[in-house]
């Protein structure tokens, strides 16, 4: 077979390559190539003419419409089959292990996520819970402190003596705040040492618990008022500090501020 | 079911009856169904088609034997219709306006009487609008037996169209 101009010299291959023209199947190189082939042969272009005259009566022909009665007739076969495939595929031989793993995963994350959640909230709502209680106590109670002194030198040695610890004990008697002394608190079963001071009528117990290792440092100190009581949280050196009233948060806040000055410079 | 009014199509023109496409096209669906796991990509429609197509001949050979042209008989069929397309060759190939005036029932009896292989063709680029190589895929032929086969059967409707006058 020669070919001119790219094209196919013998008649039967012209006449597929016409077919190709008129699906849009040709390149643009050979539909150029065969356009220029029909300008001078007449028997080419009504060749082409008939190509596409047929080519727009099939797809004018009436197309068998989907019924619903038919596509209903599918739907509910197709549903058939998957309701019938399922339950013998996941009960024999394809069960989809890797679904399985995954699904165990996620739930064991779930659940293990939310019972850290639920138990360390609970353990701070517990832990905050029974300093207010402290706090209370110490208020209906004949005296708040144990040890009844505004000379920290003697506030400290007491605390050594009954749990062998006791958190630095700082002088704040100019800034308004006096020291009426110091209480053994049982906080979470665990003796801790509390201090108490005393802004006009109001005590603020100060309660020290020695940090345990591995726990969050909270360096600013927090803000956890609840129950009608302002509660201030953070942690400095060996201790983690609550400060506990019934003055609101600013004065307490005031009152961390002023006892962390004075703990830093000592 | 995408593509439903598609295999509906196909169907119809292979089998020759609305009511037998319906049929083929239902066994059809489920043989996708239960082979949507060999589906491996491509064109969705093409591979709803190749089943169609399957199930149509499997049907049509079980219920309508003699409607069927096999494979074996291409060869004669190709020499059968070369021979007329040279026969026809010149005065009597109808004029393009002849064409595209025949009805619809002239049409519609033309490409049922072309034989399947040469039917199957056109109907999947003139109906269902495939491309070259997604039939010559799905028929599992090269493309130049499409583009001849095609060649073929818009010849043999010409001539039958314009032997109507």
């Amino acid at each position: 077979m020669s070919e001119q101009n790219g094209l196919p010299t013998s008649q039967t291959d012209l006449q597929l390559l016409l077919h190709a023209l008129a699906d849009g199947e040709l390149d643009a190189a050979t539909g150029l190539a065969i356009e220029r082939r029909m300008e001078g042969d007449p028997a080419l272009v009504a060749e082409y003419a008939r190509i596409l005259a047929l080519r727009t009566a099939i797809s004018s022909l009436p197309r068998p419409e989907v019924s619903d009665a038919f596509k209903a007739r599918i739907a509910v076969l197709t549903d058939g089959a998957k309701a019938a495939e399922r339950p013998t595929e996941q009960r024999f031989g394809s069960f989809d292990w890797r679904a399985m793993a995954a699904s165990i995963l996620v739930t064991a994350v779930v659940a293990s996520g939310g019972t850290y959640w639920a138990t360390s909230r609970g353990a701070q709502n517990s832990f905050v819970g029974e300093m207010a209680s402290a706090q209370q106590r110490s208020l209906l109670a004949a005296s708040p402190v144990d040890v009844a002194s505004s000379d920290r030198h003697t506030v400290k040695p007491w605390l050594d003596a009954r749990i062998g610890m006791s958190p630095p004990t700082m002088d704040l008697s100019k800034d308004g705040y006096v020291l009426l002394g110091g209480r053994v608190e049982v906080i979470g079963n665990r003796p801790v040492p509390a201090l108490v001071y005393q802004l006009r009528k109001h005590l603020i117990t100060l309660i020290a618990e020695p940090r345990e290792t591995g726990s969050e440092p909270v360096p600013v100190a927090k803000d956890l008022s609840m129950g009608g009581f302002s509660l201030i949280h953070w942690t400095e050196g060996a201790f983690s500090y609550w400060a506990i009233s019934d003055i609101s948060s600013s004065e307490l806040q005031d009152f961390v501020t002023r006892f962390r000055a004075a703990a830093a410079a000592a | 079911m995408p593509h439903l009014a598609d295999a509906l199509a196909f169907a119809r023109w292979l089998t020759g009856s609305r009511v037998d496409a319906e049929d083929v096209v239902q066994e059809a669906c489920l043989k996708a169904y239960a082979g949507i796991e060999t589906y491996a990509g491509g064109n969705p429609r093409a591979w709803l088609l190749t089943i169609v197509r399957n199930v149509s001949y499997t049907w049509l050979a079980k219920n309508r034997p003699r409607a069927l042209v096999v494979a074996g008989d291409l060869a004669d069929l190709d020499e059968l219709t070369a021979g007329k397309e040279t026969g026809t060759d010149d005065p009597e190939t109808p004029e393009a306006a002849l064409i595209a005036k025949a009805d619809a029932v002239a049409l519609e009896a033309a490409i049922s009487n072309l034989p399947h292989p040469f039917r199957e063709v056109v109907v999947l680029r003139d109906i269902n609008g495939l491309a070259y190589r997604e039939i010559a895929a799905m028929l599992g032929v090269p493309l130049g037996t499409v583009m001849s086969r095609l060649s073929r059967a818009r010849g043999l409707l010409m001539s039958e169209l314009g032997s109507e006058r």
